[in-house]
């Protein structure tokens, strides 16, 4: 009786005193979310989580899905066997490194076990050293592990390597935000970290069809589509700022243009998160990265909401997002060429430090109210 | 739905893929296979390729080898004869051939870009003069893709071999095979062709070699081609491209003379304070490249599919490449290079459509000159 298993710790759950179960069970929730369509068991065991009796074929599958989950700290694959230390030595043969220095460490749940942690560590090190002859023990720094856990049931875990998970929070546990996805680098990033804190992200783009095409929404679907193995968010809304921004180009002054463009879009922003019980908006800006994202440009949209807005990238380096970007699988989508909508009417020279007088000034040319409202209530929803 | 994107593709033939379809129950076998249904096979693909090849060339001279593509072709062509020395090709290349270039020329080999006249056509004797004894390998494009204009390839071909006789020469004919004469002459080594342009299915193009001519394969594998190309061979895909290649070679004269007569009828019925003509009258009948001054071709592309007309562009605008490579070595301004749609026509495009397109077209364009106030 051996089979494998898959042992899961989280990650910042224990800190959370008396909301330790609120947060644990968000988090059996998005695991059991993530291994949806694979056959499996999922267990709660003193502090950590078993996968058991899933197809052993598939254990990578498994491994791949649980380290995208949020709140997973480490994981590995182990397995499960009697309490026998012949059975117990087997299994450690098989997880155990064959050359290089290791360390044996047992752990006792069924105190009832007739030998201690530290005989077994003995006997298990012992026996591992004389069928390996290039193995050697190092207490203090050892290359690898070789863990044993022997449990109450009469079975033993036994595990090598530990991969390190994603860690952050379980997405739902730390309130909901909108974000302003774009088909760039950037914004999908900045959502990938807030549901790394546990936040739930819902996602918002800005189209300007016919300027921008069918291939500019499908790519962003699909940024969306990627994003969602984190955030399990699998819906896309999407608002059109064509006429938005054919009224700006036609009234308004030209290095104002992209400015003015995103205080329509934070308005418009806002208004759908309130009616969706959203908390705030989230940005992929980084300071100083292109003429609109100057703290000038930022105070500029900031004043026309009320909701914060998160911007996680705001102290990060284009390297560091491209970086993340990668991490996260969205870099490959990001940098197809399909147009976006704030190239459109990009003006030649705009405006870096505008100023709010200038900007309210220049609103004044236009029916902001009827403007929001007529984009909003063109809304379209695309789930996947 | 009116579609004048056919130098992108062509809906296919319908005789020709219901005639290739019914004939697939008795010839599926793998044409290399040794029993009778495999022979079957092998004997399709081979009169099919005696007839494809008597369309363009003659059969003692030249070969046929059948690719997946026109792609394939122009790699299989280009990296199978350039060797060491230069490269010489010209600034109006469909990407199949330019990309070839660019990867030569990482790959160490000199690659020289002969330049465009404004109609897209090379400029012949500057390409001339990029020929010298160390040329192995020069390609021209018969018809380019972009603005229709007719690279005259067996002239050049002739005078290039005065000046290198060992040069070989590649023609990409992928525009030109089916829509304008085609005769290779003794000077031309390799050309390539395509069966999605002429109402064939995509998944098949063929290189016309020159037997003469030794060629390292591209693709090793089983053998098939003659060695040349490796891969069980598309015996449907092949098959459907003879068929339609019959009805295009049959009534080539005829359609040319058709689609000439439609393509002036558009220029004449398109609005001449937005439009500006890119296509010469020589070049071929089946594009008419025009361009909507200070207007995006994307953008107008678009709303007239929203409209249910089908048009190209001069090529995918992103903001890293705002416009055609092949557009801007034509010499045009910037404002013309953002504009430009490319119309292209079949043997089976009428006249009510083109009626119809130049309402529609004109129609979008100035609402769309109109918004952009």
């Amino acid at each position: 009786m051996t089979e494998k298993v898959v042992i899961i710790r989280y990650a910042e759950i224990h800190l959370k005193g008396k909301n330790r179960g609120f947060f644990e069970r968000v988090f059996t929730v998005n695991l059991e979310r993530s291994l949806k369509g694979l056959r499996h068991e999922l267990r709660r065991t003193s502090g950590r989580y078993l996968v058991e009796n899933f197809d052993e074929a598939r254990v990578d599958e498994i491994c791949e899905r649980i380290h995208n989950v949020f709140g997973v700290h480490s994981y590995s694959v182990g397995i499960k066997t009697e309490d026998t230390i012949d059975a117990i030595y087997a299994a450690a043969e098989s997880v155990a490194p064959t050359i290089g220095t290791f360390k044996v460490e047992s752990h006792r749940a069924d105190k009832r076990y007739p030998m201690t942690s530290m005989q077994i560590n003995a006997e298990i090190g012992g026996r591992l050293l004389s069928k390996f002859q290039e193995l050697k023990v190092d207490v203090h720094h050892p290359d690898a592990f070789v863990y044993i856990d022997v449990r109450e049931n009469g079975s033993a875990l036994v595990f090598g390597e530990f991969c390190k998970g994603r860690g952050g929070m379980p997405v739902g546990t730390a309130g909901k935000g909108l974000l302003l996805i774009s088909g760039g680098i950037d914004s999908p990033v900045a959502g990938y970290m807030m549901a790394k804190r546990g936040m739930t992200v819902e996602y918002l783009h800005f189209h300007s069809y016919p300027y921008t095409n069918g291939l500019a929404k499908e790519k962003v679907v699909r940024l969306a589509k990627t994003l969602s193995r984190f955030t399990g968010m699998h819906r896309l809304n999407t608002v059109s700022v064509t006429q938005i921004q054919e009224e700006i180009h036609s009234k308004c002054a030209a290095e104002y243009n992209v400015t003015l463009l995103r205080r329509f879009m934070f308005r418009i922003a806002e208004r759908f998160a309130q009616k969706g019980g959203l908390q705030c908006l989230i940005t992929g800006e980084s300071l100083g990265q292109v003429a609109s994202q100057t703290i000038e440009g930022m105070t500029s949209s900031n004043t026309v909401v009320t909701l914060p807005v998160l911007r996680p990238l705001v102290g990060f380096d284009k390297d560091e997002i491209i970086e993340r970007s990668r991490d996260v699988g969205t870099y490959d989508i990001s940098v197809e060429p399909y147009e976006d909508c704030c190239t459109v009417f990009l003006p030649e020279f705009p405006a870096i430090k505008p100023k709010l007088k200038d900007l309210e000034e220049e609103e004044k040319k236009l029916d902001v109210e009827g403007l929001v409202e007529k984009a909003l209530s063109e809304r379209e929803v695309i789930e996947f | 739905m009116i579609y004048l994107d056919n130098a992108a593709t062509t809906r296919p033939n319908e005789q020709a893929v219901l005639r290739a379809s019914e004939a697939v129950s008795s010839i599926w076998y793998n044409p290399s296979a040794l029993y009778e249904g495999g022979g079957l096979a092998r004997k399709t693909i081979d009169s099919a390729r005696e007839k494809l090849l008597l369309f363009a060339a003659d059969s003692s001279a030249f070969e046929l080898i059948f690719t997946s593509c026109g792609t394939e072709a122009d790699n299989q062509a280009i990296f199978g004869a350039a060797k060491r020395g230069n490269f010489v090709t010209t600034a109006g290349e469909h990407a199949a051939v330019y990309a070839c270039a660019q990867e030569l020329k990482n790959r160490g080999v000199e690659v020289r870009y002969a330049p465009l006249r404004s109609d897209g056509s090379v400029d012949c004797e500057a390409l001339l003069n990029l020929v010298d004894g160390n040329t192995s390998l020069v390609s021209v494009i018969h018809v380019n893709n972009e603005t229709g204009a007719i690279n005259p390839v067996a002239e050049l071909a002739a005078r290039i071999k005065q000046i290198n006789p060992r040069t070989v020469f590649h023609s990409d004919g992928v525009q030109a095979f089916g829509k304008i004469p085609v005769r290779l002459t003794k000077h031309i080594d390799l050309y390539s062709v395509s069966a999605h342009k002429i109402g064939g299915l995509k998944g098949v193009g063929a290189l016309i070699k020159r037997r003469s001519l030794s060629l390292s394969p591209y693709l090793y594998g089983g053998g098939q081609e003659g060695g040349k190309r490796s891969g069980t061979e598309n015996v449907l895909g092949i098959l459907a491209f003879s068929y339609s290649a019959d009805s295009a070679f049959h009534a080539l004269e005829e359609n040319a003379k058709r689609v000439s007569f439609l393509r002036e009828k558009l220029w004449n019925s398109l609005d001449k304070n937005i439009f500006f003509r890119l296509s010469s009258v020589s070049g071929t009948p089946y594009i008419l490249s025009v361009s909507a001054s200070g207007l995006k071709g994307e953008v107008l592309q678009r709303m007239l599919s929203d409209k249910g007309v089908y048009v190209g562009t001069g090529s995918a605008c992103s903001s890293k490449r705002p416009h055609s490579r092949v557009m801007e070595a034509c010499g045009h301004k910037k404002e013309l290079l953002e504009g430009v749609l490319r119309l292209s026509f079949s043997a089976e495009t009428t006249e009510e459509e083109i009626v119809e397109a130049a309402r529609i077209i004109n129609n979008v364009a100035s609402r769309l000159q109109g918004r952009l106030k």
